[in-house]
């Protein structure tokens, strides 16, 4: 019987227990994110920059270099590392209001240039760290502390759909799925497929990934996996958007 | 870390089961997704003074379910070969 816990190698296990709440999701992407680095064998090579927002407190999370960038800034600071440094394997990694609001020409424009990195955008329908706001991700409907009769489409228009947009303005090469903590083997495979297809060379790799904040939700642990697993999929289809390693893709 | 080198394991006869309470955040997702609904709140507690979990050895398949879903690695489960 092992007496150290199950983790992948790529955490850094001195700054365990992490700093999420319980039961966040940005614990299980980067659960997944660990695994599929691990089972790449690159962790020597990879460069991770996180945003502000909650996705910052990954900052000593993994054993690799890493970087914390302004808000909505992570896309164009490692699409910098990765220019200067072709060699390096350069993840952006963001929350849905960093990557499709205050960042979102960084994101567009990274994507529209097909650069070679891999950027990984966690969706928890609203601004996290700063106490639960409307995010451009909020459900119709959902409530807020901005919108404590929920989004109204009328006044604040309908969700973003991140990899759908993503799909559209990119062009060969580049790689798109949305993936959920609902389905931790299959997020792990597109994390995976996503940073193979940087290795490759091939252009831009964006994952997005369905994900729980209790926090602000307010949920207990069954509401939290019903939103995850019955509220978000009603609005944000799970699956691959774009795969240049399979044949007649476009 | 030390602290989450402290554990509890309880033995079955599909496997071992241990949790690390230095880091179980008791969020309790675990317990959503336990398939045999037989992890419980237990009287010891985790990192955050809130209690962490236990499983009932006689219903535990040692499936791993547990363990996959805690978003800190809280849990290690090893099936009897
Ligand atoms: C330029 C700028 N604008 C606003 C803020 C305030 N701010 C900090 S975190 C945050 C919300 C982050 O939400 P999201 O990107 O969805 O990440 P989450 O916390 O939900 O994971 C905001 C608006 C800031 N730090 N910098
Ligand atoms: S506020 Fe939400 S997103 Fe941020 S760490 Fe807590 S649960 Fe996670
Ligand atoms: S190993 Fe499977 S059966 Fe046993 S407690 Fe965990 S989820 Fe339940
Ligand atoms: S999922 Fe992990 S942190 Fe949450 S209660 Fe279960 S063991 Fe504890
Ligand atoms: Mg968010």
């Amino acid at each position: 019987m092992s007496t150290l816990p199950q983790m992948p190698k790529s955490w850094r296990l001195e700054s365990k227990p992490h700093k999420f709440c319980p039961g966040c999701g940005h614990g299980l992407v980067l659960k997944a994110l660990g695994e599929a680095i691990d089972e790449l064998g690159i962790q020597d090579k990879v460069a991770f920059g996180c945003d502000i927002g909650c996705s910052l407190l990954a900052w000593d999370f993994f054993n690799v270099d890493t970087v914390q960038t302004h808000h909505g800034r992570t896309t164009p600071v490692m699409t910098g590392v990765k220019r200067a440094n072709p060699d390096v394997i350069c993840i952006a990694y963001m929350g849905d209001g960093g990557g499709y609001a205050i960042g979102s020409q960084h994101l567009v424009n990274a994507a529209a240039r097909n650069e070679k990195i891999t950027a990984i955008l966690v969706n928890n329908c609203n601004y996290a760290m700063t106490g639960g706001q409307m995010a451009p991700t909020t459900l119709p409907g959902m409530k807020t502390e901005t919108t404590p009769y929920g989004r109204d489409v009328e006044q604040s228009g309908y969700p973003t759909q991140g990899p759908e947009m993503v799909a559209a303005i990119t062009r060969d090469g580049a790689y798109v799925a949305r993936g959920t903590i609902a389905n931790l083997k299959q997020l792990k495979s597109y994390l995976k497929k996503a940073l193979e297809n940087q290795l490759a060379g091939n252009g831009f790799s964006f994952v997005e990934a369905l994900a729980s904040c209790p926090t602000n939700w307010r949920t207990n642990a069954k509401d939290t996996w019903a939103f995850v697993e019955q509220e978000m999929p009603k609005y944000f289809k799970v699956g691959e958007l774009k795969n240049p390693a399979e044949k007649g893709d476009e | 870390m030390n602290v989450a080198l402290k554990t509890f394991s309880h033995e079955g006869e599909k496997g071992s089961w241990t949790v690390f309470p230095g880091l179980c955040k008791g969020c309790g997702l675990c317990v959503e997704k336990c398939p045999k609904d037989c992890l419980k709140w237990s009287d010891q507690l985790g990192v955050y003074g809130t209690p962490t979990i236990q499983p009932d050895m006689d219903q535990c398949i040692a499936c791993g379910i547990c363990a996959n879903v805690c978003p800190d690695c809280a849990i290690t489960v090893e099936k009897n070969k």
